[in-house]
């Protein structure tokens, strides 16, 4: 049977380099996409064919949603939140492919002769997530930086309204930015891993369920994608919010209002 | 006596307590105002994933906490 480690299995090495098998899935995912784009970008018509259609399809709904929900700098961070969800998307549903995580090699670890798979699912490494955390992170800070200036921005950051509280939220904006890094990555990383694992264990007590867990798999890889572009998209959309003055006050009107 | 499983599943189980009453009441609030006002579902999609996404975060922390105990530990 596959065994379960927590960490991408190291596959083998160009100079410094370590290639594990996540890193492959994300490669792989990379290839496909480009390749895919490729492809429909030489064909594409105005009038949509099938394929086109369905490609489409995931763009339409992050650009609806992006356009509708994300701030004023929408069209800027729409290129970002829309790739970090399609590849997430594709990076995803490649671990539910017949083969990914299951075919491999023997090796020999502390004396078990165990599988190591030749491509594992990107983010079932933390690595991967971890990356695009502080990816998504960096992209947050700059939009930030970016609308409010490097005084506004940290100035809010470190020392909000009201300038008394200031020792005591100060701290706590601090921390609650940095953890996001830790969430975004937790989250996907945590809900990936468990999803393969529970594949893996699936596998051995009723294989005749795995269609049942891949469907759930299908929902949880687009959820989980569509959750870290949207949280992405959220902080940017915080990140860029003028803190003082009217605009604070029409954010929280159509929570009251109806 | 190695008690690392132990520590594990009480680890993903009380962890699960928590999130699994705020997705119960999320979820039901939600579907509470689509039931009353269906044109809403627009609106409520993306801040009910978010809501659902960050509830559900802490139940994948002691997930994770649970696996890095059986895995790593």
């Amino acid at each position: 049977m596959p065994n379960v480690t927590l960490s991408a299995e190291r596959l083998f090495q160009i100079g410094p380099w370590v290639i594990t098998n996540s890193l492959l899935g994300a490669v792989l995912a990379g290839i496909a996409l480009v390749a895919v784009a490729i492809y429909v970008s030489r064909h594409v018509s105005a009038v949509p064919g099938r394929l086109q259609s369905v490609l489409e399809l995931p763009f339409e709904f992050v650009y609806g949603v992006v356009r509708d929900q994300g701030g004023r700098t929408w069209r800027q961070m729409l290129p970002f939140i829309a790739t970090v969800f399609i590849f997430l998307l594709v990076a995803n549903w490649m671990g539910i492919l017949p083969g990914v995580g299951t075919i491999g090699y023997y090796a020999e670890e502390h004396g078990e002769r165990v599988l190591v798979p030749y491509v594992r699912a990107a983010a079932a490494d933390l690595n991967f997530t971890l990356g695009l955390a502080l990816i998504s992170f960096v992209v947050f800070v700059y939009f930030g930086i970016k609308v409010q200036g490097v005084r506004g921005y940290l100035g809010e950051l470190l020392a909000p309204q009201p300038r008394w509280l200031a020792p005591l939220m100060g701290p706590i904006e601090l921390i609650s930015n940095l953890s996001r890094i830790i969430s975004l990555s937790m989250r996907l990383f945590g809900n990936v891993f468990a999803g393969e694992v529970l594949v893996l264990v699936l596998l051995v007590i009723g294989p005749m369920f795995i269609f049942v867990v891949s469907g759930l798999e299908l929902l949880f890889g687009a959820v989980q994608a569509l959750v870290f572009a949207l949280l992405s998209m959220t902080y940017v959309v915080l990140a860029t919010i003028e803190h003082a003055g009217e605009a604070h006050h029409e954010n929280l009107e159509p929570a009251h209002g109806d | 006596m190695d008690l690392t499983p132990l520590a594990a599943g009480l680890a993903i189980g009380l962890g699960a307590i928590g999130p699994g009453i705020g997705l119960g009441i999320g979820v039901s609030k939600a579907m509470e105002a689509i039931g009353r006002n269906p044109e809403s579902y627009n609106t409520l999609f993306v801040p009910f994933v978010l809501g659902i996404a960050l509830t559900e975060a802490v139940a994948i922390y002691a997930l994770v906490v649970a696996l890095i105990l059986v895995f790593v530990a």
